[in-house]
């Protein structure tokens, strides 16, 4: 087969039918992962640190108008995350499931964007697609009680679907390396590798320059590449390999949680239906011999599956032409916004790293190591009166340094302030300060990726009348290499 | 495959062979290394001198209030003063145990309320420990009952005053607390803390690293806002509050200042030993031309100089002379912004268990 048409096969050929099993391992895969993952979050006490303890949250764009819940609500909805993670398992009630985990997830991750991280972003993706996969039309419980008819194959998109997820987080991911701090200066690595971790033996090593860039490079190259190795079937044995060894250092080194596990589980689509099916028949309740849950061997089942495939090209109805129609626009719409999402930061004018415009979103991991000292001002002009804010009484510690390397939270919090502040008199002493429409200034100093320090915000700008929008942010210092 | 093995190899151990002999040019940073360091040297020692004026104090205490003359009033002071300064050595090591006895508060909160100390001692029963007393105890209460007024005033309010039991009642209280609640946290870590303090040498949120780096910034802050931002109307728009300044009473608000920023240099260079500043040397690329260790120890020098310039009391001066305060909160905020945005980010310290993509 020719690289081209084995392009075309992956791409193109989005309505062969392909054994079913896949997909049911990566519903199981998902599922238990963010059983894990949600457990943990709970276990850790985050749910209280996170959305509970603070007493501002800061919205997304565009969102501010969602409720937010009270501790018991919280609590429930994340109880709820667990049961629907159990369905997404079981495929019992599959669809109903999905859609329930994506909404909650969704829910609590867009209640502060304090807590953005790219792996959650991708994982509220992963779950919107599973919505729409038949995940369950194989070794699940709704296939098993009759719920969904039994099928032994699904149409080939619903797996590449979720290839070209994977594919797009890596080579963005790639892309925003080609930059010169990672490249040319091996930065913010060298600093995190020195300080990350104190190794009885690779301590010394991963202090040495040398390293710092070889990482730099290696893990640009890696992003690159790794999913194209991973879509040959020749070599995708030894990149899984990779995989499993590029994310596991990155486990040990950086405090990321469970951001490599998600990595190392969503490659796993790339793998042999041999290998999916070996573990689904790992899995299989001895004894319980109905369709759906049942297996074949691996060989029986190839011939079986290449006889579905032709069946499945003989029928295929002008219905199911319809629908896949509907289908194909449907993942035109996804891939085009998945594309481009990245690349909205070439609208705005100066550096991304500084101004942030178009920074979330676009899979850039690990780039930058940005620490922001901030100081806001509330000033009365017709009072005259002026009060520097202790921003500890107003946000988390997290919450503080986020938003003070962060210009859209930098004026949320601004905002924030300015309706805190209006019509108080606060007395200190023998004195009083009055605000009626107080205006809110900041000076902020950033550092960004080991250079010296600099002023990000100057105090001049009433940040209380500044809104908080897409278009270019005039107010930010200019970037000094 | 054979040859590419080999040529990984020849790979590596050139890399091995340049970094060895890099090793050479810079001495080796370890921080377990620091932390013993910072605890044998540096933090212990100074806790120890503490705790042996704080003795000191509590028998000039009890010898003033046995005799209150001219001659004690001045011993008990000046010890005072040698305390307090002793004090400002160590408030900067404000976690583990200092943390768990609520040290900081109960030892400086300032301004102190003149007028809950004279209620206190009017009524004759309180618990020094209460909330609602954190701002009638401590060096602050104490620098009220020596200084309040001239001598004589003061010392007919230890002897004629009809008050004058509860007073000495009061004032031997208040430094009595201090010195037992300082006792255990000593002991501590010259037992067990010592070995925690120095078996936390990772970088996360719970480390040894993460608590004397945050405490060292938050003390520094603190000099800049609490110490002269405050008072001098940096936080008010210019709005002055002459009695928001430490040690209002006896004016000896930039001495103890002083005090403080001496203590805060030698916690960022471990005395003699390895610090911090070692730490930011070994991080640093080799390439740089002026090390961010150097910076921030010439900004202490600056705000040393210029705080040691500052007469006193402050609380006048932030009035006569508010361009040599302002001087001096400049100076102080980019001590404050070295250390809070270059040498936090260098060192990579967390501050929060969450995962982090580093986004």
């Amino acid at each position: 087969m020719t690289a081209i048409s084995r392009f075309q096969k992956i791409f193109f050929d989005w309505y062969r039918e392909v054994p079913a099993t896949s997909l049911a391992f990566y519903r199981i895969l998902f599922g238990a992962l963010m059983l894990f993952s949600t457990s943990r979050f709970l276990l850790n006490g985050w749910v209280y640190d996170f959305y509970i303890a603070p007493k501002f949250h800061f919205s997304y764009l565009g969102f501010g108008w969602i409720p937010y819940p009270n501790a018991t609500v919280l609590y429930f909805i994340f109880s709820m995350m667990l049961v629907a993670c159990v369905g997404i398992i079981l495929g019992f009630f599959y669809r109903i499931a999905a859609l329930t985990f994506f909404v909650l997830f969704t829910y609590v991750e867009l209640l502060d964007k304090t807590t953005y991280l790219n792996h959650y972003y991708f994982v509220s993706l992963i779950a919107l697609l599973m919505v729409f996969l038949p995940a369950n039309r194989f070794f699940s419980l709704d296939a098993y009680y009759g719920f969904v008819p039994t099928q032994k194959t699904v149409p080939n998109w619903t797996i590449a679907v979720l290839k070209f997820q994977m594919g797009v987080v890596y080579v963005f991911a790639g892309i925003a390396k080609l930059e010169p701090d990672w490249l040319l200066h091996a930065q913010p690595l060298k600093y995190w590798l020195h300080t990350s971790h104190h190794w009885p033996l690779f301590g010394d090593l991963l202090k040495q320059d040398w390293v710092a860039y070889f990482f730099s490079w290696f893990g640009c190259l890696y992003d690159l590449l790794i999913v194209f190795f991973l879509l040959n079937v020749k070599t995708r044995n030894v990149a899984y390999v990779f995989v499993i060894i590029f994310h596991l250092t990155t486990w040990l080194l950086f405090p990321i949680g469970v951001f490599p596990w998600v990595m190392m589980a969503g490659t796993t689509i790339f793998l042999s239906v041999n290998f999916h099916e070996q573990v689904l028949n790992f899995l299989r309740v001895p004894g319980l011999r109905v369709p759906g849950l049942r297996l074949r061997s691996a060989t029986g089942f190839k011939e079986n599956v290449e006889k579905i495939e032709i069946s499945a090209t003989n029928n295929r109805t002008n219905h199911s032409h319809g629908r896949s129609k509907i289908i194909n626009y449907l993942l035109a719409i996804y891939i085009a916004i998945q594309i481009l999402v990245p690349f909205r930061y070439l609208l705005y004018p100066g550096n991304l790293f500084w101004t942030e415009q178009g920074f979330r979103f676009s899979w850039r991991v690990m780039l930058m190591e940005k620490t922001g000292y901030a100081e806001f001002y509330i000033v009365d002009p017709k009072t005259k009166a002026e009060w520097n804010v202790e921003t500890e009484n107003h946000l988390t510690r997290t919450q503080e340094k986020m938003m003070s390397t962060q210009p859209d939270m930098i004026l949320q919090y601004a905002h924030h302030l300015h309706d805190i502040y209006q019509d108080t008199t606060i007395y200190l002493g023998d004195k009083s300060f009055t605000f009626n429409e107080p205006e809110v200034h900041a000076e902020i100093y950033v550092t960004l990726n080991g250079r010296p320090s600099q002023l990000y915000v100057a105090k001049n700008h009433n940040l209380a009348v500044l809104e908080n929008n897409l278009s270019h942010r005039f107010w930010l210092e200019d970037f000094k290499e | 495959m054979k040859k590419h093995k080999s040529y990984l190899l020849l790979l590596l151990s050139s890399a091995m062979l340049i970094s060895s002999c890099k090793e050479e040019d810079k001495p080796e940073f370890d921080r377990k290394a620091m932390l013993t360091n910072m605890a044998s040297a540096v933090i212990i020692p100074a806790y120890q001198t503490l705790n042996a004026s704080l003795a000191v104090l509590n028998t000039k205490a009890l010898e003033f209030i046995a005799n209150p003359t001219t001659t004690t009033l001045a011993e008990l002071r000046s010890q005072y003063i040698i305390t307090n300064k002793n004090y400002q050595r160590c408030a900067m090591y404000s976690f583990g145990p200092a943390l768990d006895y609520g040290i900081k508060g109960a030892f400086n909160t300032f301004p102190t309320d003149s007028a809950k100390i004279e209620a206190n001692i009017t009524s004759g029963t309180y618990t020094l420990g209460s909330v609602a007393n954190t701002t009638a105890i401590g060096f602050p209460a104490i620098d009220y009952l020596l200084y309040f007024g001239s001598d004589s005033e003061i010392i007919a309010k230890f002897t004629t005053d009809s008050e004058a039991a509860n007073r000495k009642i009061y004032l031997s209280d208040l430094i009595f607390k201090m010195k037992t609640e300082f006792q255990p946290v000593l002991d501590q870590w010259n037992g067990s803390y010592q070995s925690t303090f120095i078996a936390a040498d990772g970088n996360d949120v719970a480390s040894s690293c993460s608590y004397l780096l945050n405490e060292f910034v938050k003390d520094i802050e603190l000099v800049k806002n609490a110490k002269i931002g405050i008072p001098s109307g940096q936080q008010t728009g210019g709005a002055t509050l002459p009695n928001y300044v430490e040690a209002y009473y006896s004016g000896l608000s930039t001495n103890f200042a002083y005090e403080s920023l001496v203590g805060l240099e030698t916690c960022f260079t471990g005395g003699s030993g390895s610090g911090l500043d070692d730490y930011i040397r070994d991080v640093e690329s080799d390439d740089v031309t002026t090390s961010l260790a150097d910076n921030i120890l010439t900004q202490f020098g600056i705000c040393k100089t210029k705080m040691d310039a500052l007469a006193d009391p402050l609380s006048a001066t932030v009035n006569s002379n508010f361009t040599a305060v302002n001087e001096v909160y400049l100076e102080l905020k980019k001590l404050v912004i070295y250390c809070k945005t270059d040498m936090t980010s260098m060192l990579g310290i967390l501050i929060t268990y969450q995962d982090n993509d580093g986004d």
